[in-house]
């Protein structure tokens, strides 16, 4: 009997660690986010000797995943011009809208814009910017479209940390996209 | 939910074996006690191995066995709640004086033999690493120690990270007992491994199948037992020192242990055990892996106490580990990954080096265990076990964040805390009739995990209470076993979505059976026969991934209303062993419903980093169905080659099609030469092996960026010998070559894969030294 009693407080006993240690995982629940989310890319193409700027975009403003992505323009540029490409990269999902463009051009030693044209007789881009190493960004450059035709042309944001070597291999994409791009 | 299986010295059993001069008059005698109540066992069976005589012991534990003839015996003790053993008994050299005593009782020699409870359904087949199997392994993660076993595989991440598979099964769908405390870590991801050091344990036992009964879920696979030795009470002081050294990745390890009782303390035994590991980059046949170190720093310590029936363990233990993950697995986009693919080897070059950069883990894992029992006089037998234990894992991405203020931080991306407690009564009745045994346990666990970081899985606070029963009946050759259980679950997440807090509440329940028979035909022959039942809860990653998986190039998505998975698993052995052969054959049909995996969707996901492939957890029925074959044979003296083979084949059988990630099929062989005590050396061997894996040719159509990797053969080098160098202190060497050709080679069950080969040649040198006891 006495043994019993004995064991009965021992399972209270073990039983009442168990709950009092109980913690609630819900009162922790913080939001974070990603630290290296883009939303939205801009491409701003300024046509040489006039005022004309055509901004094509990509926007998914929650990131990967959840709704799907809002925006997805077709890139409609002239034949044989000459246009001044710049790129606008944000993270719409943050108050106020992060620029992610101006940490690029600070951290444009581990970054590398590359702009891939198919068929490569659509466009050709030439890199007006160049970081502390010599290497060239795509920040700024100039795109110069030759005949009418369709075809795409990829963008992507290679992230190069300590291995930019002025090459598109090491690293890895941070934007990778392809825009369908008209010349008419 | 914690188990008593660590092995427990319950029984303490003293053979006394005498013998007359004349021919065939030798008799063995003696008494089966248990050592905490000192009862005699009554109802004991006692074989004499290769003959069909057997005795049982009388009300009083006393056997006896007459008219032997002189010569080399095994005898052999069963008793219903242990695992039977055997013991070598010599009637004839050095022992020749002593058989002019006529009638007399001589005391020969005390056999102190340790059994093992039974914790397990004995009739599933149980393969245990201990001695010098596991010596050979030293060094190495628990993963890869376990490699070599019929039937265990590994699942690895580069070469530092590998997780133990069963009969094709992993992570969440097979259980890991440290200790008696099931293992609970972030399970759910491929890429965290067991944190156990093995050096803790001297033996390391799989269970394959469903276990589902005595351990609750999760046990759908299998189970792994990691059990360290019983602690040495009122014994003196002893212990030991491995080193050990890898040339590949200049890796070397460290670990001692130190035990002992305390004298004029009685019944009091104590251990305090520690282990470092430091390795810099692998290097394959053709380059380095860059950032592939790894850094390691394990301690334990334990103290346990014993008074008549009663008794008390209290085990502490700390696992810190720090992983570099291969710096060119980061995978940004599909095109990405394709250009590594086609490139055929790594974009990033490295040389060698101890560093550990990003990306990389760091995690330590905590656990604190009590551990309490007590032996009624009338057989009666109670335990419980409370345990905690903290998993602390911290994952660094490759990228730092942009913003330079948060880079400086240098704060891990994603950290996960997971805490769980665990509390098991188990009641072990009495054997009834000497023939009956059991036992009726109740487990209870509580578990909440804190993330933070780079949002992956919500928060959540985890509830399961199982009970179960279990009987054993033994006779005449016959063994056969029944249990039953229920377990019933609940789970609370909270996650964020849209700035809002948002609690989702799920419950599972389910009932679990176990139903098997062994047969033991001869001393020679043997048949098992189980049939199991185990099942697993959802666990949060499959109810709620959203995110693209940068290991494996592809876009995840959970899904909230999944069930729980059921298996229903049969498997049967056959055991036959003579003095020149041993040969253990099993055969597995594992039918698991509701099978959780990954579907491919037909359309691609679009993100800004481009289309990434789309895969939704998803239920199906699954059928694993394999063969386990090892065998031993003793071609000369002193010379046996030993084989195994692992045979399975995995369909799904809703969609009609194979699955991924199914581990191909196995061959190994080894050929031993053991050589001849020569003055003080012992135990020396040499073996030269061979692993064939062929190619995993079953799977589904257009599943993979690459198609699995080509079948390979490894060949390996193993040589040990021990040097008696006193009474109480020995020294072994062990020396071993592994991929002795450097070939260059990928494992399907790799996640690397895709990136970069397996590790190359890789030679090892071991040493230990023991002293006391």
């Amino acid at each position: 009997m006495r043994m019993n009693r004995k064991i009965t407080w021992m399972l209270l006993i073990g039983a009442a660690i168990n709950f009092t240690q109980c913690k609630d995982a819900g009162d922790k629940v913080t939001p974070h986010d990603e630290n290296e989310l883009i939303t939205s890319v801009t491409l701003k193409f300024a046509e040489e000797g006039t005022s004309n700027v055509s901004s094509f975009g990509f926007k998914d403003a929650d990131g990967d995943g959840g709704n799907a992505p809002t925006k997805f323009d077709t890139i409609a540029l002239k034949p044989n011009k000459t246009y001044t490409l710049t790129i606008e990269l944000l993270d719409e999902s943050r108050t106020p809208v992060e620029n992610i463009t101006n940490e690029v051009a600070k951290e444009s030693d581990e970054h590398l814009l590359i702009y891939t044209p198919s068929p490569t007789s659509l466009l050709t881009y030439t890199y007006g910017d160049k970081d502390v190493n010599n290497y060239v960004i795509g920040l700024t450059g100039k795109a110069v479209t030759g005949a009418a035709a369709d075809g795409k042309l990829k963008v992507q944001l290679r992230h190069q940390p300590g291995v930019k070597n002025g090459k598109p291999e090491p690293g890895s994409d941070d934007v990778s996209l392809d825009f369908i791009l008209k010349i008419q | 939910m914690n188990r008593i299986l660590f092995s427990f010295l319950i029984s303490l059993i003293v053979l006394k074996a005498a013998a007359q001069k004349n021919d065939c008059g030798c008799f063995v005698k003696g008494v089966v006690r248990d050592r905490h109540t000192g009862q005699p066992v009554v109802g004991a069976t006692i074989l004499i191995a290769g003959q069909n005589t057997g005795v049982f012991t009388d009300e009083k534990g006393r056997y006896e066995m007459r008219n032997l003839c002189p010569g080399s015996y095994t005898l052999e003790c069963r008793i219903v709640g242990y695992h039977s053993f055997q013991q070598k008994l010599d009637l004839t050299a050095g022992h020749e004086e002593n058989f002019n005593l006529q009638e007399q009782e001589v005391h020969l020699k005390d056999v102190e033999i340790t059994a093992h409870r039974t914790e397990t359904p004995s009739s599933q087949p149980l393969t245990t690493l201990t001695g010098i199997d596991l010596e050979k392994t030293r060094g190495q993660n628990l993963g890869e120690s376990l490699k070599g076993l019929a039937g265990v595989t590994t699942l690895q991440t580069g070469s530092s990270i590998s997780k133990p598979v069963i009969h094709g099964l992993h992570s969440n769908r097979i259980l890991i007992m440290n200790n008696g405390v099931r293992q609970e870590g972030q399970q759910w991801g491929s890429e965290h491994a067991p944190e156990i050091d093995p050096f803790i344990a001297t033996r390391i036992s799989v269970v394959k199948g469903a276990a589902g009964v005595r351990y609750g879920s999760d046990a759908i696979g299998g189970v792994i037992l990691v059990e360290p030795e019983e602690l040495p009470f009122d014994k003196p002081i002893s212990g030991e020192t491995n080193a050990v050294g890898f040339s590949n990745g200049s890796q070397g390890v460290l670990s001692g242990t130190v035990q002992g009782g305390i004298s004029g303390f009685e019944g009091f035994g104590w251990r305090a055990q520690g282990t470092i590991k430091r390795g810099g980059n692998i290097r394959t046949p053709n380059y380095f892996l860059d950032n592939t170190g790894i850094s390691e720093k394990n301690f334990s310590l334990a103290a346990g106490y014993r008074h008549k029936g009663f008794g008390i363990d209290v085990f502490y233990s700390r696992f810190a580990t720090k992983i570099g993950i291969f710096s060119g697995s980061h995978i940004g986009s599909i095109t990405d990954l394709l250009n590594v693919i086609k490139n055929g080897e790594p974009l990033i070059k490295s040389g060698f080096s101890y560093e550990i950069a990003r990306p990389n883990q760091n995690v330590t894992h905590d656990l604190l265990k009590a551990e309490t029992h007590y032996h009624f006089q009338n057989g009666n037998r109670l335990q419980w076990t409370i345990a905690r234990q903290i998993n602390d894992r911290n994952e660094y991405d490759l990228h730092r964040p942009r913003n330079d203020s948060l880079a400086a931080l240098n704060h891990p991306e994603l950290t996960f805390k997971l805490t769980t407690l665990t509390n098991d009564v188990v009641w072990d009745h009495k054997p009834i009739a000497g023939k009956i045994a059991g036992q009726i346990g109740v487990s209870t666990f509580y578990q909440y995990n804190l993330m933070d970081g780079r949002p992956l899985i919500p928060n959540f606070n985890q509830f399961n209470i199982g009970v179960f029963w279990m009987e054993r009946y033994v006779k005449n050759g016959w063994e056969l076993e029944a249990g039953v259980r229920y377990d019933y679950r609940t789970l609370k997440t909270y996650r964020i979505v849209n700035r809002e807090k948002v609690a989702d509440s799920f419950n599972f329940s389910n009932f679990s059976g176990t139903l098997g028979a062994t047969r033991n035909f001869s001393e020679r022959f043997s048949a098992k026969l189980n049939v199991g039942t185990a099942w697993r809860a959802p666990n949060v990653s499959e109810l709620f991934s959203d995110g693209v998986h940068h290991g494996a190039a592809a876009y995840e998505k959970g899904d909230a209303t999944l069930q729980a998975e059921k298996a229903v698993n049969s498997i049967a052995s056959l055991k036959y062993a003579d003095a020149r052969w041993s040969v253990e054959l099993g055969g597995y049909y594992n039918y698991i419903s509701d099978f959780i995996y990954l579907k491919p969707q037909s359309e691609p996901i679009l993100t800004i980093r481009g289309a990434f492939p789309y895969f939704k957890y998803t239920q199906t029925d699954a059928t694993f169905k394999g063969i386990d074959l090892s065998a031993t044979w003793e071609l000369a003296k002193h010379t046996t080659i030993a084989s195994k083979l692992s045979y399975l084949r995995v369909y799904d059988q809703q969609n009609e099609s194979s699955l991924v990630m199914i581990p191909p099929n196995r061959l190994d062989n080894q050929l031993k030469y053991e050589l001849p005590e020569i003055g003080k050396w012992n135990h020396a061997f040499v073996s030269i092996g061979n692993l064939f894996v062929a190619r995993q040719t079953r799977v589904p159509l257009a599943s993979d960026f690459l198609e699995p990797p080509k079948s390979y053969s490894l060949w390996n080098l193993q040589a040990g010998a021990t040097l008696k160098i006193s009474e109480k202190q020995q020294f072994e060497i062990g020396i071993g070559v592994q991929n002795l050709f450097n070939i260059a080679y990928r494992d399907y069950l790799n996640r690397f894969r895709y990136y970069a080969d397996e590790m190359g040649r890789n030679a090892s040198l071991r040493l230990k030294w023991k002293f006391g006891a």
